[in-house]
């Protein structure tokens, strides 16, 4: 991608796009645990959705650590399920 | 035996020696059926994402246990009938300690390994570049 960035014409907008990387791969977190809350409200942003892989990053080992988490988490009230 | 983590919000208003009271009942099921408590953690009281029964506050409590499906059954069925308990979660947490136990153990063979200097090094550096 950064190559093309090169034969790109002129005039034509120019995009980066830096490389999104893992953060529990990268700070080694192997497990997720659903009690901390404040790390889980990271990842659901403020409709209280899970945030999206594509958009945080999370690698598809994590995401599913993460998901399954945050599904403890609202069913115990330490997160919310949706809001208002 | 298997690990458990039970997890349960006692009503807001209820006084220290009630949730005392729950957990002492909580404590007694696990023991009498050949159970383990490792250990009692009062959370404190803390806001609910949501409300539960028009609660908006709850006192966490977690227990740490090993035991077996019956007292597990037995317990949440307990939770489920006490009226100071609003909201319960049990976790079964062994599965994911022998999972951690793999992986570390893993990490330190590849270190060691590293350490050596052994031929298959070069790929495992061309995998930490990735990294």
């Amino acid at each position: 991608m950064r190559s093309a960035k090169e034969k790109r014409p002129a005039g034509q907008k120019q995009y980066y796009r830096r490389k999104k990387v893992c953060k529990f791969c990268v700070e080694r977190i192997d497990t997720i645990n659903y009690k901390d809350a404040k790390l889980l409200s990271q990842f659901v942003p403020e409709r209280a959705k899970i945030m999206p892989r594509r958009i945080s990053g999370v690698c598809s080992h994590h995401q599913r650590l993460l998901n399954d988490a945050i599904k403890k988490a609202r069913n115990i009230a330490l997160l919310p399920f949706a809001t208002e | 035996m298997r690990n458990y983590e039970i997890m349960f919000i006692v009503n807001p208003n209820a006084t220290e020696e009630e949730i005392d009271k729950v957990n002492g009942q909580v404590e007694s099921i696990v023991t009498s059926g050949g159970g383990k408590i490792e250990k009692i953690e009062k959370m404190g009281k803390r806001r609910l994402a949501y409300d539960i029964d028009k609660h908006r506050e709850g006192f966490y409590v977690l227990f740490v246990i090993s035991a077996n499906g019956d007292i597990i059954k037995e317990c949440e069925r307990r939770l489920r009938v006490m009226d100071a308990v609003i909201k319960y979660i049990t976790v079964r947490t062994d599965n994911e300690v022998r999972r951690l136990d793999k992986m570390r153990n893993f990490r330190q063979k590849r270190a060691a390994r590293r350490g050596s200097g052994s031929s298959a090094a070069p790929t495992q550096s061309a995998e930490e570049a990735m990294q």
